[in-house]
């Protein structure tokens, strides 16, 4: 066996050998026969035993490295612990910490451990070295509490999970049910990139009338952070548009639509976009859509609790925003939910706050008035025979001026004044006012309004609605909130139904129904949300035998396409408001193919 | 064998302060893997080291006997990784204990890491692990036999860390990454 050091390897050969006996010396005398050779000689082949080289670890194993900048924001030299303030709407509900944060911490791997929450990569961040970068961060409290950030409260687990959501994503929809602190989710997650130096050019745009909403929030859950609101004259707005040092800009839709040129002109671009109430881009043709997908980002958040409010196709609107093309009409619900699936966040209070108070609805039929049921019975003979004159002529816009001319009887009789609603209204409103409770009121028209707030003066009735001004808004609130003697808010569904935090009344009244089930879910959350000190009675009124009741099985039908997609099952039969649905409350064959009707939501 | 990293040459690279945090996952697939994971005193991730997985095989088994362990976390795994690094540790913490065998080839202090309430490893004859156990926070610190000595101030470097994350804690993240990496 020999070595061949070129090859590295054992060379086996075989070799002729010879077994030897020894011979034995014989004295001369002795008998020559038993004389023998010196030596038996047997020729062997023997062959050189196989051996194997075991390896000993004698390379050592590859390594990849991967190095991750330290963010440019140091943490404070001692750590804080986030500690639930005692006087935190949250936790003095039964002056015990939140509930729903014990019931996560519960489901932890032990009950004394506290909930961590992770950053994970979305599933579109490719590269190892990115996932990584999300994979070996601490958990989000550790960075919170390492990071000097104080919030007013303590926000919720389900609440981190959203921020840990959001961080990484260039593209998300944070589509939590309303009152579940979307806003103050966006707002900490914001912070968080701010103070890492992964976002130095922010721009929220929300609705008009959530303005000062967002300018209090921001101020609540990042204090240290410049908030610019563009507003004014022109030359003003440039100006704010152009301020370099301050992280996050405020705007409102028709500012930004009215400004997309000018935004174009001084090369602007933001790290992040936020969109609150995010359900206004869902019509792609818009301008508001254009002008908001025209603005030049790097990430785009959408917050909306009503992603999908008449047809999928509102949530094909909104994903050309966050991440366009990866949605599109010919998906089937179940196929688009998905392709969603990553991108988008959804909670209802019903899973992340086991136990919230609970939201007791009351659905009054209320009979009309033997006048106001007069007045009907005649506004729709008259209405359905002249919709059946028109025949094919008939349009969407005859049938919702008869809608709207019963749904207004339904509220007053249009000769006499007179309100089964009202007279039933009055009644609870006694008996709220006198326990010190604060009820809500929404209704469609400001006309409503104005009749309901004339009735109910003796319960300091106040009202809100699009034709005040924001400041005007702003006080009404304050007043809402702090004086005793306001019982009632009257608000309008289109002022009223977003942004505000109402969580101190106890009751919300629908005195007529909206079109669309989630606005008035919007409606009805403003009260019946994180912090509300106990159940949220709802009373929705409908008028017995009417115009309303048929409606409101519509709105049933529809109530179901929103978890239809959001949940990946199959659609219901029906999941809108169609033009056959609005032609058959009157009992009428539509004039052309049904489709959708958005002018209705 | 050569070690890469300005520790391992004597050497101390001015820098932020640091932690290392080294360990290993055994895949029934593909092998052990290494990870090491470099963090700043609020835990945040400065750098971080994966190794290929390695294979053990029978006839390895035979051979290392009762030493294999401590050969491939030690040397094989750990030492390789401890190369890799471009900052200096304070100390370098595992949660395996043949891992702490990673001490004979380095100069750096090297302690094994457990959760208090499962309590601190004995100190047996042969044993990596030393006297001088200390908790901190939820962790209970065993120094290696070598750094038994040093306790006290094995603590006071690791305070600053402890006050911001669970010492027991980047040991998670590590193997997520690993997990990560093995499925893509």
């Amino acid at each position: 066996m020999t070595a061949d050091p070129a090859e590295n390897r054992l060379v086996h050969s075989w070799r002729a050998t010879e077994l030897a006996l020894p011979g034995v010396a014989v004295a001369p005398r002795v008998e020559p026969r038993i004389a023998r050779p010196a030596a038996l000689r047997f020729p062997i082949d023997v062959p050189r035993p196989v051996v194997t080289r075991v390896g000993l670890f004698d390379t050592r194993p590859a390594v990849q490295s991967f190095h991750f900048q330290s963010p440019a924001a140091q943490p404070p030299a001692a750590p804080r612990r986030m500690e639930p303030p005692a006087d935190s709407a949250v936790t003095s509900l039964h002056g015990l910490p939140p509930e729903g944060l014990e019931a996560e911490a519960d489901a932890g791997p032990s009950a004394s451990t506290p909930k961590r929450t992770r950053i994970a990569p979305p599933a579109d961040v490719v590269k190892l070295s990115e996932r990584f970068f999300y994979l070996l961060q601490p958990d989000l409290e550790t960075i919170l509490e390492t990071s000097s950030l104080e919030f007013p409260r303590q926000p919720f687990p389900f609440q981190f999970d959203g921020m840990a959501f959001l961080m990484p994503r260039h593209g998300a929809v944070l589509a939590d049910e309303m009152g579940l602190g979307k806003s103050m989710q966006a707002i900490s997650s914001i912070r968080l990139l701010v103070r890492s130096g992964q976002a130095r050019r922010v721009l929220v745009v929300c609705p008009k009338g959530l303005v000062s909403n967002w300018t209090r929030e921001l101020a609540d859950w990042a204090p240290e952070i410049l908030v610019a609101v563009i507003e004014g004259d022109q030359q003003r707005r440039r100006w704010q548009w152009s301020l370099t040092d301050v992280p996050v800009k405020v705007a409102n839709y028709e500012a930004l639509v009215r400004d997309r040129d000018l935004i174009a002109e001084l090369g602007l671009s933001f790290d992040l976009m936020v969109l609150d109430e995010a359900q206004r881009i869902k019509n792609r043709s818009s301008q508001t859509s254009e002008a908001v997908r025209s603005v030049p980002r790097r990430r785009s958040w959408a917050l909306t609790g009503t992603p999908v409010e008449n047809s999928s196709d509102d949530l094909v609107g909104v994903f050309e925003f966050i991440a366009p093309g990866h949605l599109h009409e010919r998906m089937s619900p179940k196929a688009m939910g998905a392709a969603a699936a990553d991108h988008v966040l959804r909670r209802t209070k019903d899973k992340v706050l086991k136990d919230m108070p609970p939201r007791l609805n009351r659905d009054e039929r209320i009979e009309l008035s033997p006048e106001q049921r007069e007045t009907y019975r005649r506004a729709e003979e008259e209405g359905v025979l002249r919709l059946s004159e028109l025949g094919q002529e008939a349009t969407i816009q005859n049938v919702f001026e008869l809608v709207l001319r019963l749904k207004q009887i339904c509220n007053f009789d249009t000769f006499t004044g007179e309100s089964a609603k009202l007279d039933c209204l009055e009644a609870d409103l006694e008996e709220i006012h006198a326990s010190g409770k604060k009820a809500l009121v929404f209704s469609q028209w400001v006309e409503t309004l104005g009749r309901l707030r004339g009735r109910l003066s003796r319960f300091g009735a106040l009202e809100y609605h699009g034709g005040m001004s924001t400041t005007a808004r702003d006080e009404t609130i304050r007043q809402f909130k702090q004086e005793k003697k306001h019982s009632v808010l009257l608000l309008s569904y289109g002022a009223g139904a977003v942004g505000l935090n109402l969580q101190f009344s106890q009751y919300v009244f629908l005195f007529d129904r909206w079109w669309n089930p989630a606005v008035e879910d919007q409606a009805i959350n403003r009260a019946h949300r994180i912090g509300a000190v106990g159940a949220v009675t709802v009373t929705r009124f409908l008028s017995a035998n009417t115009i309303e009741e048929r409606i409101d099985e519509v709105l049933r039908r529809k109530r179901d396409l929103s978890d239809t997609i959001l949940s990946q099952a199959e659609a219901p039969a029906a999941s809108g408001l169609t033009q056959d649905d609005l032609f058959a409350l009157f009992k009428l064959a539509p004039p052309r193919s049904a489709a959708p009707i958005r002018a209705a939501a | 064998m050569e070690q890469k990293s300005a520790e391992a040459a004597g050497g101390a690279v001015a820098g932020p302060k640091a932690y290392g945090f080294l360990t290993a996952v055994e895949s029934g697939t593909h092998g052990v893997f290494g990870g090491y994971l470099l963090v700043d005193p609020w835990g945040r991730p400065l750098e971080f080291h994966c190794t290929a997985p390695v294979k053990v095989s029978r006839a390895q088994q035979i051979l290392f006997g009762s030493t294999l362990q401590s050969h491939l976390h030690g040397q094989q795994i750990g030492g390789t990784l401890l190369g890799e690094g471009t900052v200096t540790p304070e100390v370098v913490l595992t949660d395996l204990e043949p891992m702490m065998h990673v001490r004979s080839h380095t100069k750096l202090p090297v302690a094994l890491i457990r959760g208090a309430s499962s309590g601190s490893p004995a100190a047996t004859f042969g044993s990596a692990v030393g006297t001088g156990s200390f908790t901190i926070g939820n962790a209970s610190v065993s120094p290696h036999v070598t750094d038994a000595a040093r306790g006290d101030d094995l603590r006071e470097r690791l305070e600053e860390l402890a006050a911001a994350v669970d010492l027991c804690e980047p040991f998670e993240r590590i193997r997520a990454a690993i997990d990560e990496a093995q499925r893509r």
